[in-house]
């Protein structure tokens, strides 16, 4: 797989509105830029909120990305089934998806995909699922190679409050895989 | 030319194309007069106005800076011009199609933002210079050339509206009452804020001809002051009275928009200059000027 | 009348290039295009905004609201869009820079107000964030329908308009700044033609650290005496006029005379139009904004601006490696239309936002032969890079657009 430290890198992050979908998207791209990578975030807009999902499309480059569009995902999240159901074929990488959140996926490409129990963890760890998108971007950070001390400071920089359980959260993710 | 037109106006420019015996020339005759007495100096007036005759025929004859916005829109450019040039006087003279119809919605938010501005509404009761149709301050079954049967819709009174929206002085005068329109103009024009001032006049040309019957003037000027007395000389009633005089005055009592947007502009820039002073002394807070999600 | 020499060899022509070089003290942010937007008026001297809130361009409202009041500049939250562009000419004719924003439905309310600047000179700048439509459409989804109605922005015919369309965030921020100067130099409103990907989209944004040290933007200047209107004349920097200082101005919604009189004669007429048109029309070489690519040895050349000038860039690319000649073409300056963009002679396929194709009538009239130029139209959504690069496959090999879902490729 690519990586954002390579070539062009595409990430595709789905779900319903208000599970951080676009906030994820915002700190992995701070993070690249900060780093000194050219960024492109498309974020799904007006109606599409309210009604199905959530998108955010990442491309992540050393040069200018011309098409900002995702057609061939090196890295899918999935936040709902939905969300997985209608962009799934735009990944050739790896899916990481939140078994508590959705079950069903495909099974014919088994190695492609990744379950990160977030919820899980989040409940366990900090008795509550806020954190549970923190540490599907720790796992994200490890899944696509991206630098870990600069997604710290990137989250630390979009995200005023709860420093601490944020950091904790990206760690979990982070070490799990 | 009289002294005061000499004054104040463009010779180049006057008279203008209106009819013969048109109330227009008139009272801007009294505006003059207004504005002489208050003392204001011409480069300090900033005269504005819309389309129509009223618009035409008085656009480029004040000596000093002027605009002649589209139909309807001379409050929407006084709303951004103010801004820039919030010292000047500025005196809106506009038909009642200007400001009752096509823009009474720039009307209201002006009023509603007390805008200083002074709007001196002229109204001849219809759309005069597109010959002469209706408008919504035509007395009820009057005959225009688009209300053959008489007026049929209700009118309003703009005076009651610009209240409503908050305007900051109100009057209603007639072409047929010299002194109070002067004194009212001069009022008006002491607000910093909102000022309107409703003149009704005649058009001898359409409204006299088709809704009165007849092209003279001092038929139509007396057609109006018998409606400012509610009697006609016969004695008898007149189908309506206006009442006329001052509406509303709380001249002064609230801040006027552009003055609201500069003290909102100093606290925020006070804000800023105390929270860059604390920063200075803290390096941790991160210096930023521009905005953040 | 101005020539234009196409550069075949530097992908970008735009004053932009030379600025990002300059510019070096700054910070890198993820931001969105109204981000840029907002921030590119505020480089560039921008002080009143008025405006009505309207997706997708509702952000800049709200970042000027909040910027403005920093800069000692004035937010107005007009009652419509008419309103807010008239407010904007008022501003801007008291001596303030202006801007106001908006999507198509606002777009289509403030005509009266372009044909009175555009005939007064009044410079500003006008944002369309375009949206697919007739009207409300699909609110969140990008469009191009407004190519033509930017360019006859008002009724009444005679005049010449600036258009010009950005197609990245950071493109965003520079155009904008590079807007303010040509409404300053050709006294003019300017309109931003962008959409709602560029709008919406965030993208890594270099901010230069010190505005004011931006020394390639054109401050407000005023003509404070006769001519008020060099009626007759072509001539560019003529600074704008003031109201506010009692030279005795004249500004109106009439054909007039170099005061400012309202005047009803043909000599007049002529004089006027004279203007409008040919500051525009004699100067297209300083108003050329275009990127290339390929044009040296192209057989198709794919034409796109905005958004999806982006994905079609990509779709070249891939074309390209697929043993296509194809080459690239992105206006940035729509208007007035850089007819030598299409002088080579090859085939055209060109990829708008919208199914009746607009751009592409355009590209017809310039091009050496309007029977080799190809319509790839698509609505609600960019084009992706797959469908550019069959369309350009399918017309290098086979003189046709092939058939592809949701792709209208008829022009009548
Ligand atoms: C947008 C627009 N609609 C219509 C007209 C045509 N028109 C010009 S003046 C006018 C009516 C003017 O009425 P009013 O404001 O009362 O001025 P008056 O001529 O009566 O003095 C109309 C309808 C116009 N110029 N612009
Ligand atoms: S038509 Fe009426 S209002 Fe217009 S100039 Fe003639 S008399 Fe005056
Ligand atoms: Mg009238």
């Amino acid at each position: 797989m690519a990586t954002a430290t390579g070539t062009r890198t595409e990430i595709l992050i789905s779900g319903f509105g208000g599970q951080g979908v676009v906030r994820m998207g915002q700190i992995l791209g701070l993070c690249a830029i900060n780093q000194g990578h050219r960024v492109t975030m498309l974020k799904s807009h007006g109606t599409e909120t309210r009604g199905g999902y959530v998108r955010a499309q990442l491309v992540i480059s050393p040069e200018y990305v011309d098409s900002p569009v995702v057609e061939h995902a090196d890295v899918f999240v999935a936040f709902s089934q939905p969300a997985y159901k209608k962009f799934y074929d735009l990944c050739d990488g790896t899916v990481m998806y939140d078994p508590e959140l959705f079950e069903n996926v495909v099974d014919d490409a088994p190695e492609r995909h990744l379950a990160v129990p977030a919820t899980k963890l989040s409940k366990e760890k900090f008795s509550n699922q806020l954190f549970a998108n923190r540490i599907m971007l720790g796992a994200l950070t490890r899944v696509a190679s991206l630098d870990y001390e600069a997604m710290r400071k990137a989250m630390l920089e979009v995200i005023p409050r709860f420093h601490e359980q944020n950091l904790a959260a990206l760690d979990f993710g982070y070490r799990l895989s | 030319m009289n002294k005061l037109a000499a004054k104040y106006l463009r010779p180049s420019q006057i008279p203008t194309k209106a009819c013969h015996g048109c109330g227009l020339g008139m009272i801007e005759n009294w505006l003059l007069q207004a504005i002489d007495e208050l003392g204001f100096k011409q480069e300090n007036v900033i005269f504005g106005t819309g389309i129509g005759c009223v618009g035409r025929q008085t656009f480029a004859t004040w000596g000093g800076d002027n605009f002649g916005a589209t139909h309807g829109r001379a409050l929407a450019v006084a709303t951004g011009l103010k801004l820039a040039q919030p010292d000047k006087k500025y005196l809106i003279v506009v038909g009642d199609g200007d400001a009752a119809s096509i823009g009474t919605s720039h009307l209201i938010h002006a009023a509603r933002r007390n805008l200083g501005v002074t709007v001196i509404c002229e109204d001849n009761m219809g759309y005069e210079s597109t010959g002469g149709q209706f408008s919504p301050t035509t007395p009820a079954n009057y005959v225009t050339n688009s209300s053959p049967y008489g007026m049929a819709e209700p009118g309003f009174d703009p005076c009651d509206v610009v209240k409503a929206a908050g305007a900051t002085f109100v009057a209603e005068t007639t072409a047929t009452q010299w002194h109070q329109t002067v004194k009212i103009v001069k009022k008006a024009l002491q607000n910093d804020g909102f000022s309107f001032v409703h003149v009704r006049f005649p058009c001898n040309e359409n409204f006299g001809a088709y809704a009165l019957g007849t092209r003279d003037t001092l038929k139509n000027l007396e057609w109006i002051y018998e409606h400012t007395q509610g009697r006609k000389p016969d004695g008898s009633e007149t189908d309506f009275t206006w009442e006329t005089g001052i509406k509303h005055d709380v001249s002064n009592s609230r801040p006027e928009f552009s003055k609201i947007m500069r003290d909102m502009n100093a606290r925020v820039q006070a804000d800023m200059a105390a929270k860059a002073a604390a920063a200075a002394g803290d390096d941790k807070t991160r210096d930023d000027g521009h905005g953040t999600h | 009348m101005a020539t234009l020499t196409v550069s075949t060899r530097v992908g970008l022509v735009a004053p932009w290039v030379e600025w990002e070089k300059r510019c070096t003290d700054g910070r890198r942010l993820l931001e969105a295009g109204t981000y840029a937007l907002t921030e590119g008026a505020i480089a560039a001297g921008c002080r009143v905004f008025a405006g009505y809130p309207i997706t997708p361009a509702t952000d800049i409202a709200e970042y000027m609201s909040k910027r403005l009041p920093q800069v000692g500049g004035y937010y107005v939250q007009s009652e419509d869009e008419l309103a807010g562009m008239h407010a904007c000419a008022g501003a801007s004719l008291g001596g303030l820079k202006a801007m106001t924003a908006t999507s198509g439905p606002g777009y289509t309310l403030m005509h009266d107000a372009y044909g009175w600047s555009i005939t007064n000179e009044i410079p500003m700048v006008v944002v369309d964030a375009m949206r697919v439509g007739p009207i409300s459409g699909i609110t969140g989804a990008p469009g191009q329908g407004e190519f033509y109605i930017a360019r006859y922005a008002s009724h009444g015919g005679n005049f010449e308009t600036i258009v010009l369309s950005p197609s990245s965030v950071q493109e965003a921020f520079w155009l904008t700044i590079d807007a303010f100067n040509l409404a300053e130099r050709f006294r003019t409103p300017v309109t931003i033609l962008t959409d709602q990907v560029i709008s919406d989209m965030w993208e890594d944004l270099f901010i230069p650290a010190d505005y004011d040290a931006l020394d390639f933007v054109i401050p407000r200047k005023h003509n404070l005496m006769m001519p008020f209107y060099p009626v007759g004349s072509a001539d560019l920097d003529v600074p704008p006029n003031l109201i506010g200082r009692g030279t005795g101005v004249c500004v109106s919604a009439y054909t007039h005379t170099e005061e400012g009189y309202d005047i009803e004669d043909m000599a007049a007429q002529w004089a006027q139009t004279y203007r409008l048109i040919n500051k525009i029309r004699h100067h297209t070489d300083q108003l050329a904004r275009y990127e290339t690519l390929g044009l040296e040895d192209a057989e198709v050349v794919a034409v796109a601006y905005g958004a999806n000038a982006r994905t079609v860039k990509t779709g070249v690319l891939e074309a390209r490696r697929r043993g296509v000649k194809a080459g690239f073409v992105r206006p940035i300056t729509l208007w007035p239309f850089l007819d030598e963009l299409y002088e080579r002679d090859c085939r055209y396929v060109v990829c708008e936002l919208n199914y009746d194709g607009q751009l592409v009538r355009e590209v017809m009239r310039a091009a050496p032969d309007k029977k080799k130029v190809h319509f790839m139209g698509k609505s609600a959504e960019l084009h992706t890079v797959a469908e550019v690069a069959a369309g350009l496959e399918g017309v290098a090999r086979s003189n046709r657009v092939p058939e592809l879902p949701y792709i209208w490729t008829e022009v009548r």
